[in-house]
């Protein structure tokens, strides 16, 4: 059997050529995924352990709130006492903290996502992972070395003045250059470094306080053994690191900011495209078996068993899984390559480094794909086998296409269930409601996959109507085609649906994202002004700006929102930091219990979801653990609602009186404004400015501008996500293209017989095509509408758990074009069986058996 | 795309000059026409006769504009095929010829009725209703014509096809053994439809067939062998066709080769 199997595998290679690809592409994005996230993760690793190789260990303040919380400071006295442990060769003081480099054209160098920091110049070269590239170290008088990929990025040189956001501006002169190891930069990472004394006065802000100490062992002892050493001579608070566990730190802060969602979210979308190839591949395996079926009959009569034939089958899909997968790794591997370019080319500047295939990469691959090729071929399988022996004495053929009542009964039961699930997942409430919309949502996928064939004629009726209107005997001839097999249809129709709903639910979800915060924005921003560092929140603003906004006689309020963190009860948690009492005046907190003008030193003001997970209630006293690494018990002076209120405000919300002698540098990330009395919104405007340009020149926007940022990132994510879900699309459209090349196959005759009476190869080619818009439409139109309820679904399920989105919105402008998509989509899968139907020899067709 | 014909004959509806014909090339090339001439007359029923692989097909198929010659000249009406494009031997075939074939004459996704018009419909136009009713009647389909082919018996599909044929008013109906997968009582109506055509519409029909009995309903039948013509009855009896075939049938030893 299996040679026959061989044997029938290359006289229909070409049927499976379009099967394999599906396979391939779907493959080819998952193993592209790992190998990137490996690649990148290998990378870095290399890049930290490198960087720190000459770091045996790291003297730090012990409190650690993660990522992005900033650090502790200790007394730079420490370093002459580390100095003398036994076994310490050198032990220089670092300062680090934030610093935004303005470039030559004034513009923030840098952002969106890796931090910008300043600090100090390590003078000693095994204990600082930058190099000078040119020029020298400085050496006070706000000289500074900056990183070559910020120099270049910022068309910087030496021997140029610029500013220095600390966040206060300092006019720093560069007098070096520098590489981070033998890279321009840590990644997107801006560096600008002063000698210590400058350091500790900007960033520090502090005579006698330092960051950290780096220490370098003389070989007498193992790194572990050392940090021993020196921790027995450290202050309580101050602890002694090994350089390995800092790198190893560096390494996992990376993976969890960066890593981890990037492959999390690349293996979700490579697991739609793989979905997107199970319907293509179930459909093409399911034509062939049809088309095979009075082969399988004649092999039954000749005495082959059931098994031998469902082997057969079983044998194709696993070597052509195998195959395809194998490809599919190698183009992987490649598209890896690719797609690390890309992020390069996008401004992300990776380590470089070899691409790394692990073996797990290349097992994933070949399972999953082997997997997906032999489910999708297990049930035209079990069909063929099925073919009773005497099928093959008649001249039918044997696939049915009237629906079964079986499937009629599943099919309603299904998508009764699904409907159930995600409508009560919409209208529950609390944490549940998302998990039953998914649920629901999976369970709508397969019933609309059962039924599709059933309401796969009627569907084709409606929406080829138009096109039997407008195109006469060739629009009908196509609608009929469409028309004809229910079956064929819905599954090839099922792979774009799959794509086009998911696309949907992107699309419904961006844009209720979208109108929630433009909600919000419009029903508690009652300023008329912002300034702001930017959609990400990146970089800071001098709190400075907001008391010298609100001195301008233009102005009646002017109100700064910070961020920050701190541990409270167990986990660290974000932090917005104002003047409560301040903050009523230009937004509306919604306060439920309690009152913000009550919210000063001592107390802190939470949300109402946060009261509720923590079983908090006006007048609790809480602790809050602080980057500092002290401690101090605020009381809950208010409860507020508006959590999402300008996306910023969050789960806490503490006065800068509590903030300010915990922090470093203390900064606001936006600045919310009011016009005085009188006073137009624009030459408020201009007043703001005015002061912003001394503070750097953050953003100034009116209402409308804030907004249209905010929203800003909604949009670049949803751009994100089409480009990703074009792959699933391309291998839906290869689905409908390799269906139509095998149905046309088929029609040979049939096509043959209309030539003869009068189609011309023009209209041949549109009634293919035409049944390809149909049958796309047809997809789009349910994807479109599964997306959408589905969307609307998990918006309320979001509502429910978080309390955001609360406004669902319906984005018709884009929806439309999604539906055009699918049409256009249609024309072009139908191009290549279009013509193949129109080069058809008519003779030739005619005499076909 | 009008040629005009050197010197029409005004009783022929198609006219074969010199016509030759050759598949493949060099040793392999098999001569499927060879300088055949003859004229096919307007309202005329013509059979054409021959054993397996004596061109009779090819002669068919050339003459309809299927497929074209390597040699000579084919003449429809007053229109030369041999200048012809491709798009033009289609709208051709849809707006002056008919075809009746063995089996597979029609389109599944359409209803008879539906085939029937297709021709006219292809070509954006509506088909005469008097007419249209008049071919219905000839070939007795009036209760069947909502239904599909798959619903209707082999001979039913059979009239179909007829009627498609004739619904548009063509200058030549081709028929390639049109009974050749039917019953004999099936045939014999198919036949006597056609014959009815020719008789009462003045209809000219070309049919192809190995049938004796089916020929002899022909008003002259016309003989092929090694893609020349050899022979040619008027007013024939079957038994008077039977003894030339087996005539032919002894000078052609292969009777494998297709036709």
């Amino acid at each position: 059997m299996l040679s026959l199997t061989l044997r029938e595998m290359r006289a229909h290679g070409r049927r499976l050529l379009g099967t394999s690809f599906a396979v391939l592409l779907g493959v080819a994005f998952l193993t592209g995924t790992l190998v990137l996230g490996d690649t990148l993760r290998r990378n870095f690793e290399t890049l930290f352990t490198d960087v720190n190789a000459g770091t045996d260990v790291v003297v730090r303040n012990d409190t650690d709130l993660g990522i992005d919380a900033g650090e502790g400071r200790i007394p730079a006295s420490l370093v002459d006492d580390v100095a003398r442990v036994d076994g310490v060769e050198t032990a220089a003081p670092v300062v680090t903290g934030f610093g935004q480099l303005l470039g030559a054209d004034g513009e923030a160098v840098g952002g969106g996502g890796p931090p910008q920091l300043a600090g100090s110049w390590t003078t000693d070269p095994d204990l600082n992972p930058y190099r000078l590239a040119e020029g020298r170290a400085p050496e006070g008088d706000d000289e500074v070395v900056v990183n070559k990929g910020a120099a270049d990025a910022g068309d910087l040189a030496i021997g140029d003045t610029t500013t220095l956001l600390t966040p206060e501006p300092v006019e720093v002169t560069i007098v070096g250059v520098a590489t981070f190891g033998d890279q321009d930069g840590l990644g997107g990472v801006t560096f600008t470094a002063f000698d210590l004394d400058d350091a500790m006065a900007h960033i520090a802000k502090s005579t006698d306080q330092v960051t950290s100490i780096s220490v370098r062992g003389d070989g007498s002892a193992s790194q572990a053994a050392l940090a021993d050493r020196v921790g027995a001579v450290l202050p309580a608070g101050v602890e002694a690191t090994t350089g390995a566990t800092v790198s190893q730190e560096s390494t996992d802060d990376i993976n969890a900011l960066f890593l981890d969602m990037l492959t999390t979210t690349l293996t979700l979308f490579a697991g739609v495209a793989l979905l997107v190839a199970t319907f293509s591949i179930y459909n093409t395996f399911s034509i062939i078996v049809a088309q095979r079926s009075r082969q399988a009959a004649l092999l039954r009569a000749l005495g082959a068993q059931r098994a031998q034939v469902l082997r057969g089958v079983v044998a194709e899909a696993v070597i052509v899984g195998v195959v395809a997968s194998v490809v599919g790794i190698a183009a992987g591997v490649g598209i890896a390559g690719l797609l690390k370019g890309l992020f390069d080319a996008a401004g992300f500047a990776l380590p470089a480094g070899g691409v790394v295939v692990t073996g797990g990469t290349v097992v994933a691959g070949l399972v999953v794909g082997v997997l997906v090729t032999l489910l999708a071929g297990v049930f035209p399988a079990v069909r063929a086998s099925r073919v009773a022996p005497l099928a093959a004495l008649r001249a039918v053929a044997v696939e049915r296409t009237t629906p079964s009542r079986a499937r009629i009964v599943v099919g309603t039961v299904l998508a009764a269930a699904g409907t159930g699930l995600a409508l009560a997942g919409a209208l529950a409430d609390g944490d549940g409601a998302l998990p039953l919309v998914g649920i629901g949502a999976l369970v709508l996928v397969v019933a609309a996959v059962v039924a599709g064939p059933l309401v796969a004629r009627p569907a084709a009726a409606l929406l080829g109507a138009p096109v039997a209107r407008l195109r006469g005997m060739t629009g009908e001839l196509a609608r009929e085609n469409a028309m004809r097999n229910p079956r064929r249809t819905a599954a090839t129709a099922s792979a774009l649906m799959v794509g086009i709903a998911v696309v949907t639910v992107f699309t419904v979800f961006g844009a209720s994202l979208k109108a929630s915060m433009d909600d919000t924005i419009d029903r508690s921003f009652a300023g008329d002004l912002v300034v702001s560092t930017g959609p990400f929140g990146e970089g800071g603003i001098s709190p400075a700006l907001a008391g010298e906004v609100a001195d301008l006689p233009e102005v009646g309020t002017a109100v700064g929102i910070g961020q920050g963190s701190a541990r409270v009860d167990g986990s660290t948690k974000q932090l917005s930091i104002s003047d409560p009492a301040a903050l009523t005046e230009v937004l509306d907190l919604d306060v439920a219990d309690g009152d913000l003008a009550d919210v000063g030193a001592g107390s802190v003001a939470v949300s109402t979801t946060t009261a509720e997970s923590h079983d908090w209630a006006v007048g609790d006293e809480v602790p809050f653990t602080f980057a500092d690494g002290r401690t101090e018990d605020l009381t809950v002076a208010a409860l507020y609602d508006g959590e999402d209120t300008a996306q910023t405000i969050g789960g806490y919300l503490v006065p800068r009186a509590v903030w300010t002698p915990h922090t470093v540098q203390d900064a606001d990330t936006m600045v919310l404004v009011t016009a005085a009395d009188g006073v137009s919104v624009a030459d408020a405007e201009s007043a703001v400015s005015r002061v912003a340009d001394r503070f750097g020149g953050p953003d100034v926007e009116d209402r409308d501008e804030f907004a249209a940022t905010m929203t800003a990132g909604v949009d670049m994510m949803l751009t994100i996500v089409y480009a990703l879900l074009a792959l699933a699309i391309v291998i839906a459209l290869m689905g409908i293209a390799n269906t139509l090349s095998l149905s046309i196959h088929e029609r040979t005759r049939e096509i043959g017989l209309l030539r003869a009476v009068g189609e011309t190869r023009a209209q041949v080619r549109s009634m293919v095509r035409w049944e390809s818009v149909v049958i796309a439409t047809f997809g789009a139109v349910g994807g479109i509408g599964l997306g959408v309820f589905l969307g609307w679904a998990m918006v309320r399920g979001v509502a429910a758990a978080s309390g955001g989105l609360g406004v669902f919105a319906l984005p018709t402008v884009r929806l439309v074009v999604v539906l055009l998509v699918g049409g256009v989509a249609g024309v072009l899968a139908g191009l290549r069986p279009a013509r193949r139907a129109a080069r058809l020899d008519v003779l030739q067709a005619i005499a076909t058996e | 795309m009008s040629a005009p014909a050197a010197s029409p004959t005004r009783t022929a509806a198609a006219r074969v000059v010199d016509a030759s014909k050759v598949y493949g090339e060099g040793a392999t090339a098999v001569v499927a026409l060879d300088g055949v001439t003859v004229d096919l007359p307007a309202g005329r029923f013509t059979a054409v006769m021959g054993p397996s692989g004596s061109g009779k097909s090819t002669l068919m198929h050339c003459v309809a504009g299927l497929d074209t010659l390597t040699e000579g000249r084919v003449l429809l009406g007053d229109v030369e095929l041999g200048s012809l494009s491709d798009k033009e031997l289609t709208l051709l075939r849809r707006d002056r010829v008919g075809f009746v074939f063995q089996a597979f004459n029609l389109v599944p996704t359409l209803s008879a009725r539906e085939n029937i018009v297709l021709p006219d419909r292809l070509a954006g136009r509506s088909p005469e209703p008097g007419w249209l009713d008049e071919v219905v009647r000839t070939v007795g389909l009036g209760d069947r014509l909502a239904h599909r082919p798959s619903e209707l018996s082999g001979g039913q599909q059979q009239r179909v096809a007829v009627a498609r044929a004739l619904a548009g008013r063509p200058e030549i109906v081709f028929a390639d053994e049109p009974t050749g997968n039917l019953d004999s009582r099936s045939g014999a109506e198919i036949l006597g439809f056609l014959r009815r055509a020719v008789d009462d519409m003045g209809q000219t029909i070309v049919m192809v067939t190995h049938d004796p009995l089916a020929a002899a309903i022909a008003d002259s039948v016309l003989f092929l062998a090694d893609g020349r013509i050899v022979d040619h009855l008027a007013g024939p009896s079957p038994a008077a066709i039977l003894d030339r075939m087996s005539s032919l049938d002894r000078s052609t030893p292969d009777p494998t080769a297709g036709g």
